[in-house]
């Protein structure tokens, strides 16, 4: 099976590109095997608390949280990225992997194809 | 080994510290303006990019490269990763 | 080799409808196969059957309907992604009611299935984005 990581590093809700990916995240989870990986401003997608709708746009990061059962394999953000946005772990919306470096490294390496979205 | 295309300075952040020493490197579009610096892995440029942008008298340590070598390069590697 | 390309940029806010036709041409003359290339995001306007720019300037959308006829490479723009930025195929302008379709001759409309499909089946995927 040709495994996809799906890279997502653009913050929420300026653009609609991540809600674009996230469709096409779960298109690809109903083929083959997925993983997602968000880095840079891409680890804000996962914020929680946020209210999309006072400025007039769907908030689909709801969606994040579905990706497991949709069988989405791994789900990863960056510990350097949480730094640099001053994020823990408990403002995020959903449980993720903390990856370093290293680790991102090798999910590049373990997957087949890779698509970046921001 | 991966090739990594970067197209804005700003994407370098996303992705410097994951490429590998014998990782290939092709700088396009606005990434061409990181062809003065250091980087990464094995670095090229897009030379059409790189005179587009009148820069053809700061990239000495950047091989650079037409389309064709490019598409070659990316069958060279396993796979290809976009920074943008 | 079997090469797929997705373009996400928009042609003028960006350079990826650009980079990515130059790249695709490389591709053929290379002897490679070009099994299809996706458009998404902002890179479905590249598609607008409307666009008109100044005669000095490169018609980059009929650059692509040139290129795609010449050498019979499909080009996919994304349903969602193009609904949403008024590209219509006369089926989607009369489902949706409007008086006018939008889509460039050369591009078909199709769904993330193709994205995947094409992401699956390549042995390379190069994406173009802004």
């Amino acid at each position: 099976m040709t495994s996809i990581l799906f890279i997502f590093s653009g913050a929420p809700h300026t653009s609609l590109n991540a809600q674009e990916g996230l469709d096409a995240l779960l298109m690809g989870s109903a083929f083959t095997d997925c993983r997602l990986l968000l880095l840079g401003q891409g680890v804000l997608q996962l914020r929680n608390n946020q209210e999309a709708e006072r400025i007039g746009r769907k908030n689909y990061t709801p969606g994040f949280a579905a990706l497991a059962d949709y069988g989405v394999s791994g789900i990863a953000c960056r510990r350097s990225d949480l730094e640099t946005w001053h994020l823990s772990v408990e403002q995020l919306s959903l449980d993720v992997q903390v990856l370093e470096d290293k680790d991102c490294r090798a999910w590049l390496d373990e997957a087949d194809r890779v698509l970046t979205f921001r | 080994m991966i090739l990594h295309t970067i197209n804005k300075p700003s994407a370098l952040a996303l992705c410097e510290h994951l490429i590998a020493d014998d990782d290939l490197v092709v700088l396009i579009e606005e990434g061409v303006y990181l062809a003065s610096g250091t980087l990464p892995g094995r670095c090229y440029a897009l030379e059409m990019d790189v005179l587009a942008r009148g820069l053809a008298d700061s990239v000495s340590n950047t091989r650079l490269i037409d389309y064709d070598t490019f598409v070659e390069l990316s069958t060279e590697a396993a796979k290809v990763c976009a920074w943008f | 080799m079997k090469f797929a390309i997705i373009v996400q940029g928009s042609p003028y806010a960006s350079q990826s409808c650009h980079s990515a036709l130059l790249f695709a041409d490389a591709v053929v003359r290379a002897g490679h196969e070009l099994t299809r290339v996706f458009f998404y995001h902002d890179g479905v306007l590249v598609a607008n059957r409307l666009i008109a720019p100044p005669q000095d300037e490169q018609d980059i959308s009929l650059a692509w309907q040139t290129f795609a006829e010449a050498h019979r490479v499909e080009l996919v723009a994304c349903i969602a992604s193009c609904l949403r930025r008024g590209i219509l195929d006369e089926t989607e302008a009369s489902r949706y009611g409007r008086d006018a379709s939008s889509l460039a001759p050369g591009f078909i409309i199709s769904g993330l299935g193709q994205l995947v499909d094409a992401t699956m089946n390549a042995d390379r995927v190069v994406t173009f984005g802004a």
